[in-house]
């Protein structure tokens, strides 16, 4: 199998995208690994699916829906104990500088 | 700029994100309620604890389907919800479930009414689902996040870019927002963002088939506002192509003290949204059974409104435009003419009167300190002759000023009309003793001054006399 390989800006655009800070050696690391994913879809956009019928992850007649009630779902104050910090009753953070 | 405006034309397309009168949020059950407390209306969905799967909510889906219909749609049987990743404080998941490749309708059309009187015809490109993300809140210690929106219902509504120039774009706007509004699809509260535009302009010379670069204007919350906006990037865009500098694109919004756009921001790279199907929510299927029973629960839309105004009630195209400008505008004047008894009547009071005195109170139908009962009530007042049609404006005016209803303000002014013949007798026979000369006249044949008798009457009984009676008894004590 040739061994796809992902170049080095093409690693640091994923990883700006997902928020990630690598380090040169993870950079590699992924240059690699990520390439080995890619060469797995290959192989399975080999794989002849022109006959089997679209394959849905939930069963057809299961009823997706949910009608218009208001719920109590949970417990808001065990939610709001995961904030780091709050500032009445708002998640607080430090101030957003739009950057790309 | 009229010679420019002739050698160049802007081609402008609008995106409207409307949020759905559902009770509950898209996904899951907390309330869709604006102004409640901060982070009251949150849960694991919808602040994207692990783990937590989103449901569908079955009446967004049918209010979403309302849209497609008013708007003429082609609807799709199966679409697919997407995630749209990205991060921002207010998103807490990561990503918005939107619609992407497959939105749940396409190719729709509106069609609007023109200043000029001519129609026209604007191409929908497609309506798609999607959440409201929350709100991040900017104080000077930082930012505070609210995610009491996060997960409400909209549907995206994006035009071709077919309109080319500002009225245009505004008709678009207005036409849409009352659809939607009469549709109860949205409330439409543009101050809440409930309903929010963002518009996609650019210029090109007249002729071209190339659109130019695209400047998009973003939260821009009346339709003034937008037909301004549009007006002034339209020239700002022509300055720049007729200096021969390059027009870059960027995000800009109206500044509404100074009249001028400016930039909020200038697009470096294309956005990379990732977008994919989301694998936690089933293809949304719309079967036809499900639209045929949509269809037959579909509210009047308002250009069956307008018909059904001229038709029951007779009254002119231009009148009906304007009682249907609003559905609460609409329905308030249906609750006059059904008190009152008299549509006509009660759409000029509607129309004319109230509007106007809305208007120079800067207030809005809704908050109308005079209801459409009392309102109906005045009229059935004056169509029976308790009080003439110049007294009522008073009479109004006092209700408008004080929310009270008619008959207490008439009471207590004492402002009854005067039907009693003994009573305008009186006053007949004092004018004509006060004017032997008039009189001398009127009997020489100068009839035309009977309109003077007849103001010096209801000078006499301070305007209370009922008009037609005092008409006729000048008459007969005269000849």
């Amino acid at each position: 199998m040739v061994l796809l390989m992902l170049s080095k800006e093409e690693v640091l655009k994923i990883a700006q995208l997902a928020r990630l800070e690598l380090s040169p050696e993870e950079v590699v690391f992924f240059q690699n690994r990520l390439g080995r994913v890619l060469d797995y879809m290959k192989e399975l956009n080999g794989v002849k699916l022109e006959a089997a019928a679209t394959v849905r992850h939930v069963p057809e007649d299961a009823e997706p829906f949910r009608e218009d009630v208001v719920e109590e779902a949970f417990d808001r104050e065990a939610i709001m104990r995961n904030a780091p910090a709050l500032d009445e009753g708002g998640f607080s953070l430090p101030a957003i500088l739009e950057s790309e | 700029m009229t010679d420019l405006n002739n050698k160049y034309e802007a081609v402008i397309g609008l995106e409207v994100h409307a949020q759905l009168l559902t009770k509950s949020k898209m996904f899951c059950s907390c309330a869709n309620q604006f102004g409640a407390a901060i982070n009251a209306n949150i849960c694991p969905v919808c602040t994207g604890q692990p783990g937590a799967l989103p449901a569908v909510n079955r009446q967004a889906i049918e209010l979403g389907v309302r849209a497609a219909m008013a708007l003429n749609c082609q609807i799709r049987n199966e679409s697919i919800f997407a995630r749209k990743n990205y991060f921002y404080p207010d998103l807490p998941k990561g990503y918005q479930i939107s619609q992407y490749e497959k939105p749940f309708c396409e190719k729709g059309s509106l069609t609007v009414r023109l200043k000029s009187g001519e129609q026209k015809q604007f191409g929908i490109t497609r309506i798609h689902f999607e959440e409201d993300a929350g709100k991040n809140v900017h104080a000077s210690h930082g930012t505070v996040v609210n995610l009491n929106r996060a997960g409400v219902p909209l549907i995206e509504i994006v035009s071709e870019p077919d309109m080319r120039t500002s009225h245009e774009a505004g008709q678009y706007l207005r036409a849409l927002h009352s659809i939607l509004q009469f549709g109860d699809i949205c409330d439409g509260n543009m101050e809440q963002g409930n309903f929010r535009c963002d518009a996609n302009i650019s210029v090109r010379k007249r002729g071209d088939s190339k659109f130019g670069t695209k400047v998009e204007l973003k939260n821009i919350n009346s339709f003034r506002f937008v037909e301004k906006a549009i007006e002034y990037e339209i020239e700002r865009q022509i300055d720049l192509v007729e200096k021969g500098e390059p027009i870059r694109q960027q995000t800009r919004t109206w500044n509404s003290s100074k009249n001028i756009t400016e930039l909020m921001r200038e697009k470096e790279s294309a956005h990379d949204y990732r977008y994919f199907p989301d694998p936690d929510l089933a293809p949304l299927v719309i079967s036809e059974a499900w639209i045929k029973s949509i269809r037959s629960q579909m509210p009047e839309m308002p250009s069956q409104v307008l018909a059904r105004f001229q038709k029951d009630y007779a009254l002119s195209e231009y009148d009906a435009g304007v009682l249907t400008a609003t559905k609460e505008l609409a329905s308030f004047y249906e609750q006059t003419a059904a008190q009152s008894k008299n549509p006509k009547a009660s759409a000029n009071w509607v129309a004319n009167e109230l509007l106007g005195r809305l208007n120079a109170a800067g207030k809005e139908i809704a908050n109308s300190p005079v209801k459409a009962q009392q309102l109906g009530d005045l009229v059935t007042r004056i169509d029976q002759g308790e009080i003439s049609g110049k007294i009522a404006k008073t009479v109004f005016e006092e209700m408008f000023l004080t929310g009270r209803n008619p008959a207490e303000i008439i009471k207590e002014k004492g402002l009854v009309q005067i039907s009693d013949t003994g009573a305008i007798e009186v006053a007949i026979d004092k004018v004509i003793a006060a004017n032997p000369s008039q009189v001398a006249d009127y009997k020489a044949g100068k009839v035309k001054l009977l309109g003077f008798f007849v103001g010096q009457v209801m000078k006499e009984t301070q305007g209370q006399a009922n008009p037609g009676m005092v008409n006729e008894l000048v008459k007969k004590k005269l000849d």
